[in-house]
């Protein structure tokens, strides 16, 4: 079953996520949260993951030096890395692609943009 | 450009983007008014939550708003009834702080290069106000002290019958 991690300085933000996803239909069996990059990192890493949800602007390690750290390591290549940021520039939306990230939603969002975002991802009830 | 049209083409964009976020995120009723240059000793406010960007232009984008009005935001975007000031409600109000300043950005970046932005900072207090001062001989340009005297570029807006501000400083940087 889904496993979703949600990396998110915020923790009202990951509860917003949560809840978005929970009442969209999209099938998930756990969340995973990370505070930072790094942490998201490690559970990752540690974590069987089937998406990654991931902020830009964190502390410790930013959401785009997650993204590079975990496609230049070589594990989780094939779990998609969908980023959810204020960051909304083309420039900063090419170099998460580039680096490996495989969606891009801009806060703040609706429920049914987050939908449709993440119904790329996941099977819907 | 001058920098009081562009700070006028600034507050635009964060009533624009103020206006997203209401319709988006938060689902609370909003009206506005025109924003206008505020002195800082006008301020008094309950929370404050600040975003700074640097680039080609630095500056702060803050929030200013009531205890009460916070406990609201918090409370409509968490879905459920916050009564006390917890380190959730200080949360909430960063991460509004947040988005707006980071829409703004996004228009900002697209007119003048590539800009960064702060994590938000929230400061919770009772009547609090703002005094920049600029009389030490090592003052960063990227800290509110380098504005000193300068005055906020301030919108006011109501939602739920509470009023809360969202004001800009800004200057150019030094090339």
């Amino acid at each position: 079953m889904p496993k979703v991690l949600i990396i998110d300085d915020s923790a009202v933000m990951r509860k917003i996520i949560q809840r978005n996803i929970q009442q969209s239909g999209l099938i998930v069996d756990e969340f995973v949260e990370a505070g930072d990059g790094r942490e998201g990192l490690e559970k990752a890493t540690s974590h069987n993951i089937d998406l990654i949800l991931c902020d830009w602007n964190m502390p410790n390690m930013t959401g785009i030096d997650f993204v590079k750290a975990l496609r230049g390591s070589g594990q989780k290549n094939n779990v998609p890395i969908v980023m959810v940021t204020t960051e909304g520039s083309e420039a900063k939306v090419e170099e998460a692609k580039n680096s490996g990230a495989n969606g891009y939603l801009t806060k703040p969002f609706t429920p049914e943009q987050l939908k449709s975002k993440l119904g790329n991802f996941l099977l819907v009830k | 450009m001058a920098l009081e049209s562009m700070m006028e083409s600034i507050s635009l964009d964060i009533t624009d983007a103020t206006k997203t976020l209401f319709e988006t995120m938060i689902m609370m009723d909003l009206k506005y008014d025109e924003a206008s240059l505020v002195d800082d000793t006008q301020i008094k406010t309950d929370i404050i939550g600040l975003v700074s960007f640097t680039g080609k232009y630095h500056g702060v984008i803050a929030l200013f708003c009531s205890k009460k009005f916070a406990l609201k935001i918090a409370s409509t975007m968490l879905m459920t009834e916050l009564t006390e000031f917890t380190s959730e409600v200080k949360d909430a109000i960063g991460e509004v702080s947040n988005m707006i300043a980071g829409n703004v950005k996004t228009k900002l970046t697209a007119q003048y290069g590539e800009m960064h932005l702060s994590i938000p900072i929230v400061i919770a207090g009772e009547g609090l106000s703002i005094t920049a001062v600029n009389n030490h001989p090592v003052v960063s340009d990227t800290t509110l002290s380098c504005f000193s005297k300068d005055p906020w570029l301030m919108t006011p807006f109501i939602s739920n019958n509470e009023k809360f501000n969202i004001g800009l400083l800004l200057k150019e940087s030094n090339k």
